[in-house]
């Protein structure tokens, strides 16, 4: 009853226009800024929900750029190792070791015959992308094992095979195959063993051997002296991480472009929100200033009418929480729009991109949510603020 | 509820007022829930004045002016509503209506302002015993004075209060009214065992005046 009688007495509709201008400005400020955080998180997930990942994009084979200045002279140093280690969006980091021996290998069969000087190279197992159970080696062991590039295959089956007359060959025929590997010591002795390929990798191009044995055929073969790596696996949750090409950029590394060419996207992307961020926090502080300015302007037309109702006894809580309740609904109905639209847009966004094997949430993220209430709290308490300050100027 | 006056003075009358005897201006002067007080005075020495000294509306005055043990100087207007609200009742001089509420709107006002003390049928009661009960439904903008007057009257009544200020309550009506008016004011005081101060040009007989002062 009481704010019934406020209402005659305190009429909220002076400055019509002001009030939806400000209440336009508001919508819209809270559009931008909820959608740049919707925009975010959904990026995010396509970085780094599972659906999304591809297996071989999150690990990345690193060396330094082969140029003028560093040729011959490719070794990673132990800083440049230790810098990358320490880096936070590099999760591991293993080393590829290299054979320090020479090596051939020939085939045993003579309607595929080929033979090949060769190189090996190794490296820890977490970092290899096949599982095969042949994938160890003792000296004890009946063959080498090895890991050979896809693209190998597919130079032979697609260039090598039509060029020379050969027959090609399937990646299971390859596996069934023995190969005569051949070890060449510091002084041009050789000694042959029998090698297998037991898979084929998309991740590192070289020919792979186990550690155990690259280890073994270095004492045995090789000269003495041991190096650091020039090429190293590292795996990172997020490949296209702007950080990370910057990083490898200021250290004269290079990697895989393709695999980070995402980072060119992200970054656009990333200037997109950012002006959404920016442009609707802009639009935000205007909105407020509006806003308050109306509740001013409210307050300052009646005057005479709080003046009475504060002689006649009104305490200046009442009348607060009266104008409160005539001020700050609207606000609640305004976030709960931005939200509902945001809402939409994103269920079509699944929609639309479900189509195209891209998944995104069917909701809105909660952050977003979360950014809404924290975006209420700072309307209440400019509100609240605002009627407190004009109404205490009254008495 | 108690109001002590102690040797208060309003600025602005300073010279006049101290030239003259007064039982209020320059002295210790109280008005408690017991006192029916009358004071009476000629135009211009003071009178609505003083009634705004004690609602607490001006504090243009030397001296010291107490509400219980509340001092003058502290305007907490948290406790300020809270005494208009439950202690302190006012009838004043401009009557101080909202002119686009209707009369019953003005009287419900400070009904439920508070705790309500009565419930909404009390206001036609005290209409009829007055005679308005024909403009509860009209703007007190249409009203005359006359008619201002007794809406102001009761809504003053309305509320709950242990002391009640008057500011020449009766200056719009006629004898008869006013003889009605007063037999309903003296039943509230009686009802809530409240006291009253009233300011008025002449001598009168509307109450048992317990105390009659001279400004």
């Amino acid at each position: 009853m009481l704010f019934t009688l406020l209402k005659k007495i305190i009429k909220t509709s002076a400055g019509k226009t002001k009030f939806i201008m400000a209440f336009v400005g508001l919508s819209v400020a809270l559009l931008l800024i909820l959608l740049a955080i919707q925009i975010q998180a959904n990026y995010n997930q396509l970085l780094h929900g599972k659906s999304n990942t591809d297996s071989t994009a999150n690990f990345l084979v690193i060396n330094k750029v082969v140029n003028n200045n560093t040729v011959n002279a490719t070794i990673l140093s132990d800083e440049v190792l230790t810098k990358l280690k320490k880096q936070p969006f590099i999760d591991a980091v293993g080393n590829i070791s290299g054979g320090r021996f020479k090596a051939s290998i020939e085939s045993l069969i003579s309607s595929f015959p080929f033979y090949t000087d060769i190189a090996f190279e190794s490296v820890q197992n977490d970092f290899i992308d096949v599982n095969s159970k042949d994938w160890n080696w003792n000296e004890e062991s009946n063959f080498i094992p090895m890991i050979i590039p896809n693209m190998f295959l597919d130079i032979y089956n697609f260039q090598f095979s039509i060029s020379q007359g050969y027959p090609q060959i399937t990646p299971d025929a390859l596996k069934m195959m023995n190969f005569k590997v051949n070890l060449y010591n510091t002084n041009g002795q050789v000694q042959s063993y029998i090698g297998r390929i037991v898979g084929f990798s998309d991740r590192i191009s070289s020919v792979l051997v186990p550690q155990s044995f690259m280890n073994w055929a270095n004492e045995k073969f090789g000269n003495k002296k041991t190096t650091n790596p020039g090429r190293v696996v590292i795996r990172t949750k997020d490949p296209g991480n702007p950080a990370l090409v910057q990083f490898l950029k200021d250290n004269g590394l290079t990697t895989d472009a393709d695999k980070t060419r995402f980072s060119k996207y992200r970054q656009i992307v990333n200037v997109i929100t950012n002006v959404s961020w920016v442009t609707g926090a802009v639009m935000l502080l205007f909105a407020l200033l509006v806003f308050t300015l109306f509740i001013q302007l409210t307050i300052a037309s009646c005057k005479n009418e709080i003046q009475l109702l504060i002689t006649l006894g009104a305490s200046p809580k009442q009348l607060q929480s009266f104008l409160m309740k005539q001020f700050f609904p609207p606000n609640i109905f305004i976030v709960l729009i931005a939200l509902i639209l945001i809402a939409v847009v994103q269920f079509a966004l699944f929609a639309l991109l479900k189509a195209q094997n891209i998944f995104v949430s069917k909701f809105i993220s909660y952050y977003t949510i979360i950014a809404a209430v924290i975006v209420l709290l700072l309307l209440w308490w400019v509100n609240k603020a605002t009627i407190k300050k004009y109404i205490k100027g009254k008495e | 509820m108690q109001i002590i006056l102690n040797n208060i003075v309003p600025i602005p009358l300073k010279e006049k007022l101290l030239s003259k005897k007064s039982d209020v201006w320059n002295a210790v002067q109280h008005f408690s829930s017991k006192d029916w007080v009358k004071i009476k005075a000629p135009s211009g020495t003071g009178k609505t004045t003083l009634i705004h000294i004690l609602y607490k509306i001006r504090f243009d005055f030397d001296g010291e002016m107490l509400w219980n043990d509340f001092l003058s100087n502290n305007t907490n207007e948290n406790i300020i509503a809270e005494t208009r609200q439950q202690k302190l009742s006012i009838i004043f001089q401009d009557l101080r209506l909202f002119p686009n509420l209707t009369a019953r709107e003005n009287i419900e006002l400070k009904r439920v302002l508070p705790k309500p003390y009565y419930d909404a049928s009390t206001i036609d009661l005290m209409a009829e015993k007055l005679g308005v009960t024909h403009i509860l439904h009209q703007r007190t903008g249409l009203c005359s004075y006359g008619e201002q007057q007794r809406i102001a009257i009761i809504r003053a009544l309305i509320q709950p209060f242990e002391l009640l200020l008057m500011d020449e309550p009766f200056s719009h009506l006629d004898k008869e009214n006013i003889t009605i008016a007063a037999t309903l004011i003296a039943e509230e005081c009686a009802k809530r065992n409240a006291g009253f101060v009233l300011t008025d040009l002449d001598d009168d007989n509307h109450f048992n005046y317990s105390k009659q002062l001279s400004l």
